[in-house]
């Protein structure tokens, strides 16, 4: 007797609907691997949807800090309360920002920048998105990249795939959606 | 004395002229009654001789002739008169109105190349550019305008079509043109420009020019 026949019919369903929902999910986050050889994107092309991506964050950013400083202003809060609401602000700034870039990476594989420029940033194998600690980590990569004077980046310029240190670290490459 | 005795006698000569008259139109109208005489003249009417001598009437003069004299004499008018201070006209109007010729006309009339050609005619006149001229210079104009604006229906239908699905489709798609445009030019001249500098790169490191084409700046 298998282990399905063991189980009551409605546990079998349960599995049958557990097994149908990571179907469904599997299909939905799952790039389909171009019939063409992948297009890899270069260095200009992804700093301008990388620029792009920033000026959404800040404008965004800006409009919410300027509402809750004319709110602030008008309640005269104490000082103590005031830089609370900095450190709250800043840390939302982080969060925001962080969360813009690895949400976008883990669910559609493309920031509005990236679609705007239609390219996708995929699993460097089999050109799936990627998952979340794998968005965090090329986050995290991306941005020590960029710490010695943009120097993690130089590597878009020579690599066979336009892959940046990065993307090297994180598995992943950036690739172009419209037909050639 | 000779005129008095010879008085008899005229008066009997009067009388028997009289009768002699009236006996002659007693045989005339028996004559004319007869069906001899009926079948003469439709022999007479028939025959060729009197074909020939019609022929010659209406190729001579005679017809002009009979013209100027009708034309002298007024008869078409005096005859046109006799028919419009009748009722005549009256009855023929109804009549043409019951059997509803008026409609058969009309039909006939729109149905036919006849009217589109006067219609063509008209609209290609000079007059016509003149009467259309005259009538958007008019006043008449400029108030039906003034009255149009001033409407409350027309400001609800502008603002209809305005909303309508249609219009807005159209503007979006308008703008989303405009914008994919941009895009598109973007993405062209960033490839153009991804290709350029990593072969810039390459030649100033003496390296080999990347294994895969770049983007669609080189094909």
């Amino acid at each position: 007797m298998s282990l399905a026949e063991e189980r009551p019919p409605g546990a079998t369903r349960a599995v049958s609907a557990g097994a149908r929902a990571r179907e469904v999910a599997a299909r939905v986050h799952t790039v389909e691997a171009p019939a063409e050889a992948p297009r890899y994107q270069g260095l200009v092309t992804r700093t301008i949807a990388f620029a792009l991506d920033c000026a959404v964050i800040n404008v965004v950013a800006i409009a919410v800090a300027l509402a809750v400083g004319l709110a602030a202003s008008v309640l005269d809060l104490p000082s103590g309360v005031e830089k609370g609401l900095v450190a709250v602000g800043g840390l939302a700034w982080f969060f925001w920002s962080a969360g813009y870039f690895v949400v976008s990476w883990a669910t559609a594989g493309e920031t509005p920048g990236d679609r705007l420029l239609h390219i996708r940033v995929c699993d460097a194998d089999d050109f799936t998105v990627l998952s979340v600690r794998r968005s965090i980590l090329r986050l995290v990569f991306l941005t020590l990249a960029a710490i010695p004077l943009f120097a993690g980046f130089l590597p878009i310029l020579f690599d066979d795939r336009r892959r940046g240190l990065h993307d090297m670290l994180a598995g992943s490459v950036v690739v172009g959606t419209d037909s050639a | 004395m000779a005129t008095v005795a010879l008085r008899p006698v005229v008066g009997a000569v009067r009388l028997g002229g009289r009768a002699v008259e009236g006996a002659t139109l007693a045989t005339v109208d028996v004559v004319l009654g007869s069906r001899a005489a009926t079948e003469i003249a439709d022999r007479v009417v028939d025959s060729a001789l009197v074909r020939h001598a019609l022929t010659r009437a209406l190729e001579g003069p005679l017809v002009e002739e009979i013209a100027r004299e009708v034309v002298r004499h007024r008869v078409l008018e005096r005859t046109t008169d006799a028919v419009l201070s009748g009722d005549a006209v009256d009855a023929i109007v109804e009549r043409a109105l019951e059997q509803g010729i008026v409609e058969r006309a009309a039909g006939r009339v729109l149905d036919g190349p006849e009217l589109e050609r006067v219609v063509i005619a008209a609209l290609e006149s000079p007059a016509m550019e003149r009467i259309v001229a005259r009538a958007i210079d008019s006043r008449l104009v400029d108030e039906a305008v003034a009255r149009l604006l001033e409407s409350e229906d027309l400001w609800v239908v502008v603002e209809e079509i305005a909303q309508s699905p249609a219009v807005t489709d159209a503007i979006t798609q308008q703008s989303m043109g405009f914008a994919d445009q941009v895009a598109d030019g973007v993405r062209m001249r960033s490839r153009n420009a991804d290709a350029w500098i990593e072969r810039a790169a390459r030649r100033a490191l003496r390296r080999p020019p990347a294994p895969l084409p770049p983007e669609a700046g080189e094909g």
